[in-house]
């Protein structure tokens, strides 16, 4: 029985990776702050560190599958750098 | 010849324990953990190391597309239409594969109640629109 991937999120680190790319750039407020429980709340936004999240995990999805299908093309069992190194120049 | 035992010098520990402001980055645990998921073949620690960098590249360019598509709209702040617009251009989401479809089928649970609006029980929607 496989375990299930853990797919939470390091919000905060998120946040941080991009504020040290980008010191200047803000992040969308949570829709958590805005919304009150209370009718017609505020306008529910797409948390950005979660959106973030799944970009990168698309990301690391699609490296994974290049560097398999490199792997299979060398006949090879397990993943090699050479295969990520093929496959990170393909994405 | 008697000599004397000398008493071990223990390296003084300076007052406080430095911690080192580290580079953010996102636990290695965790790419791995999804790379594996992912990838379901071994793979060799080298291996691992390129799909780090490469995570490391990927922020770096994400952190550059999303700030030209906010400032394109004349924002400071990044929202959810800037991700859209990025992973549009990125083929993720195209019109047969819309980006809830993705959420729904990559994130967690609570997650996808967070970014979907869904209707319970109760006439409410989650959350509010």
């Amino acid at each position: 029985r496989r375990r299930r991937m853990k797919s939470t999120a390091p919000r905060s680190t998120l946040r941080k990776i991009i504020k040290k790319h980008k010191p200047q750039l803000r992040l969308a407020a949570n829709a958590d702050l805005l919304v009150r429980k209370e009718k017609g709340g505020g306008e529910a936004r797409l948390r950005l560190p979660r959106a973030v999240h799944l970009n990168f995990l698309l990301f690391l999805h699609r490296l994974a599958e290049e560097a398999r299908t490199k792997a299979f093309e060398n006949k090879s069992k397990i993943i090699k750098p050479e295969h990520t190194i093929s496959a990170a120049k393909v994405l | 010849p008697l000599h004397q035992l000398q008493p071990k010098t223990v390296p003084k520990r300076l007052g406080t324990s430095q911690r080192k402001p580290r580079e953010p980055q996102v636990p290695r645990s965790l790419i791995k953990e999804i790379f594996r998921h992912f990838a379901k073949m071994p793979m060799t620690r080298d291996a691992f190391k390129i799909v780090e960098k490469c995570s490391e590249r990927y922020f770096k360019q994400l952190s550059d597309d999303l700030e030209a598509y906010t400032h394109h709209a004349g924002r400071k702040t990044v929202e959810k239409a800037d991700l859209e617009v990025l992973m549009r251009r990125q083929g993720l989401v195209t019109d047969k594969m819309p980006l809830n479809v993705l959420i729904e089928r990559y994130l967690p649970l609570e997650y996808r109640k967070l970014l979907i609006p869904v209707a319970v029980s109760g006439n409410k929607v989650i959350p509010c629109k």
